[in-house]
């Protein structure tokens, strides 16, 4: 892993130790299998989507960092 | 006999038939052929519900849909790469972009790519992923750096068939280097060298600046206060062969759209 940035590395990388990613898991939003994080509130903010079907990228609701809810 | 007579003439009998309108039509005239046009019809317009709520979340309106044979892919922010970074850094997270590019690919509706750009750089690989896929896409591309495009961003920028830099845009580049942690070893020095080959190698063969102009620009001292290496600001990079052209967005689509004809007509002739 090599960062390649005129940015000084200790801002990039400034709070690194306090990244905490237990609240994320796995859910079905919309029919498409993605990691979502709990972020309060009972809202849920999708982290990554996991499907294999490219077209589901392309999908205007769903990108990392959109508020979602899970299928029930 | 006059509307304003004050009197009745004959009492008890109302003098005069007020003006009427014809009673309502009750039963249309009305025909069998399903083509038929009724005329004018009233039109209602206003602001679906969905708008208004909108405006109220987010403070936008919805953009009227409008189905564009482009896509615009916006780089932005660091480019996040194996390493999940903090919070408070805006990240291009490749594990969406590579999908979606797959996806454009395959799309019948989309026929060509503009990528934005404004990205202070990121992970090697992860920039490498991204520039390799958009230079292996069989639609056209052109790419347009905006703000800045620095270190990993310009393997992006000229990834593309035809890129473009805005006229203030400044791309940055400077050796790549571990700051930090450094093991003095001599494998790390070696390791370093050819992920920055790597790199060199992918702009040099698509992009018109030769490898000894661009190691130059990458070595040179005493135009970055904390480093080696050089700062290209919108026709500079023009000039040394790295951009193909100075322009802003309607150029860059134009330039797409001119691709995208070439491509329809047949000429198969995209040329870096």
């Amino acid at each position: 892993m090599i960062l390649y940035t005129p940015m000084q590395l200790e801002l990039v990388l400034a709070g690194f130790e306090k990244l905490d990613r237990s609240s994320e898991r796995e859910v079905t939003v919309n029919g498409v299998p993605a990691i979502v994080k709990d972020i309060g509130g009972g809202k849920m903010e999708l982290v990554q989507i996991l499907s294999t079907n490219p077209m589901d990228f392309l999908r205007s609701e769903l990108y990392p960092g959109a508020l979602v809810k899970a299928d029930s | 006999m006059s509307y304003y007579q004050s009197f009745d003439e004959v009492p008890g009998v109302f003098p005069y038939q007020p003006p009427s309108r014809p009673d309502p039509e009750t039963y249309p005239e009305r025909t069998d052929n399903p083509n038929h046009d009724p005329g004018d019809r009233t039109r209602v317009t206003g602001k679906s519900k969905n708008t208004i709520e909108a405006v109220k979340e987010m403070g936008t309106t919805q953009v009227p849909e409008i189905k564009s044979n482009i896509h615009c892919l916006t780089i932005v922010g660091q480019i996040e790469g194996h390493l999940v970074l903090p919070p408070q850094n805006k990240t291009t997270k490749y594990e969406h972009l590579i999908p979606q590019l797959v996806a454009l690919e395959q799309s019948t509706e989309i026929e060509g790519v503009l990528i934005v750009l404004n990205t202070v750089g990121g992970d090697v690989e992860a920039g490498l992923a991204i520039a390799e896929i958009i230079a292996s896409l069989s639609k056209p591309t052109t790419s347009l750096v905006l703000g800045g495009g620095h270190s990993i961003g310009v393997p992006i920028a000229v990834s593309t068939n035809y890129s473009f830099i805005a006229e203030t845009a400044s791309m940055t580049i400077h050796p790549i280097r571990l700051t930090g942690l450094v093991i003095g070893v001599p494998q790390t020095y070696e390791y370093l060298d050819k992920m920055q080959d790597r790199v060199v190698r992918f702009i040099t063969s698509h992009s018109r600046v030769t490898e000894e102009r661009f190691r130059d620009l990458m070595f040179r001292t005493g135009e970055l206060a904390r480093d080696i290496g050089t700062v290209l600001i919108g026709q500079d990079a023009v000039d040394c062969n790295l951009v193909d052209e100075v322009g802003g967005m309607s150029q860059a689509i134009n330039k797409l759209k001119q691709l995208i004809d070439e491509r329809k007509a047949g000429d198969g002739g995209l040329k870096h």
